[in-house]
């Protein structure tokens, strides 16, 4: 549950950016701190190889502004995609209040995006955490490939989307579709932190 | 900016007895997760986000290398610097286990913090409520703030 401080009225959610390996979680992050002003973020943390991978997480924190008289901050984390750093996603998504899976549209990942996000429920389980009740929103990148390369953002709610949950196409390298994805998981987190409090 | 801040009341006697006594520069006291409950030190509310993550990172992989070599865990970890050391702990309370990130200069030592960290995780202990009343948080409507809101952190 997002962190409350009702002295200072600030609230604090933690949400994860998950999904396979060289899906663009990472790249997610980097655009939106590109765009923030820096008042409003603070430094962008990555725990990279020596190859730009992902190895423990990236981090950033945001700050959103005035909600319900609250100022409320966020806290964007990815996780390692790759297969063998389970391990490292499984504390990453300790406490987190919403997920972003970020898809890979082409056609040839399809598996590893079912991989991922078979092992983003087990992760959750593991925690005692059912996936039906965290706020999750998919995003279909890399839609600005190719055509006869990717499938079509239909086709991957087909694939992956069996609860329907919201989904987002997107390039997020050049931006398309990562202001609504935030937008999207944000609205969720902040619908059910509204749902849980008696108002 | 306050000095010393906290999400929860109970949390600030303590933690400003053990930053006068431990001389410490920066304290922080947080969830697993990396969410801060209370700060010393810090200006900027995402510098101290930045310091917890890391902080909590770092607190639950040692744990797992911990788990893998059949210890229970570690009680404390420390970083010795040529200015500053860090020094990472937790303890558990009734309303579940907490961390806490130190980072102290020449004039204070691994031992003087290690010795009030102790004071502290006791007094924690002892003032945390078992259960903290549910208050309302956001109302039903908050659609329209926070477009608002985002729209502006993305200049459109």
């Amino acid at each position: 549950m997002p962190l409350v401080n009702f002295t200072t009225r600030e609230i604090t959610c933690k949400i994860v950016y998950y999904g396979p390996g060289r899906s663009g979680k990472t790249t997610n992050l980097q655009y939106i701190y590109g765009r923030v002003p820096e008042t409003r973020r603070g430094r962008m943390v990555s725990l990279a190889t020596r190859t730009d991978r992902t190895l423990f997480f990236d981090f950033l924190p945001l700050e959103l502004g005035q909600i319900s008289g609250f100022t409320t901050r966020f806290q964007l984390y990815t996780v390692p995609g790759q297969v063998y750093y389970n391990a490292t996603r499984k504390l990453v998504l300790q406490g987190a209040d919403g997920v972003v899976f970020v898809a890979d549209s082409q056609a040839r990942q399809l598996d590893e995006n079912i991989e991922s996000l078979q092992n983003l429920q087990e992760n959750l389980l593991e925690q005692a955490v059912d996936v039906r009740g965290v706020p999750v929103v998919l995003q279909y990148n890399k839609q600005d490939l190719p055509s006869d390369l990717i499938l079509t953002p239909d086709e991957m709610d087909d694939a992956l989307n069996f609860r329907d949950a919201p989904s987002f196409p997107a390039d997020a390298l050049n931006g398309a579709g990562v202001f609504e994805t935030l937008k999207g998981v944000s609205e969720l987190v902040l619908k059910k932190l509204s749902e849980e409090t008696p108002t | 900016m306050k000095q010393t801040r906290a999400v929860e009341p109970w949390m600030m006697e303590p933690l400003e007895r053990f930053v006068t006594e431990a001389d410490a520069r920066l304290t922080l006291i947080m969830t697993p997760s990396g969410q801060v409950l209370a700060q010393h030190g810090f200006t900027r509310a995402v510098d101290i986000m930045a310091a917890a993550a890391l902080g909590a990172a770092i607190v639950s992989s040692t744990r797992e290398i911990a788990s893998a070599i059949g210890e229970n865990g570690f009680r404390a970890l420390n970083h010795q610097g040529v200015r500053h050391g860090v020094f990472l702990s937790e303890t558990d309370t009734p309303r579940g286990r907490l961390l806490a990130l130190v980072v102290y200069g020449s004039e204070s030592s691994v031992g003087l913090v290690q010795l009030f960290f102790e004071d502290l995780a006791r007094e924690l202990n002892e003032a945390c409520p078992q259960e903290i009343p549910q208050k309302a948080v956001i109302s039903a409507n908050f659609e329209r703030e926070l477009n608002e809101s985002l729209a502006s952190l993305f200049g459109r």
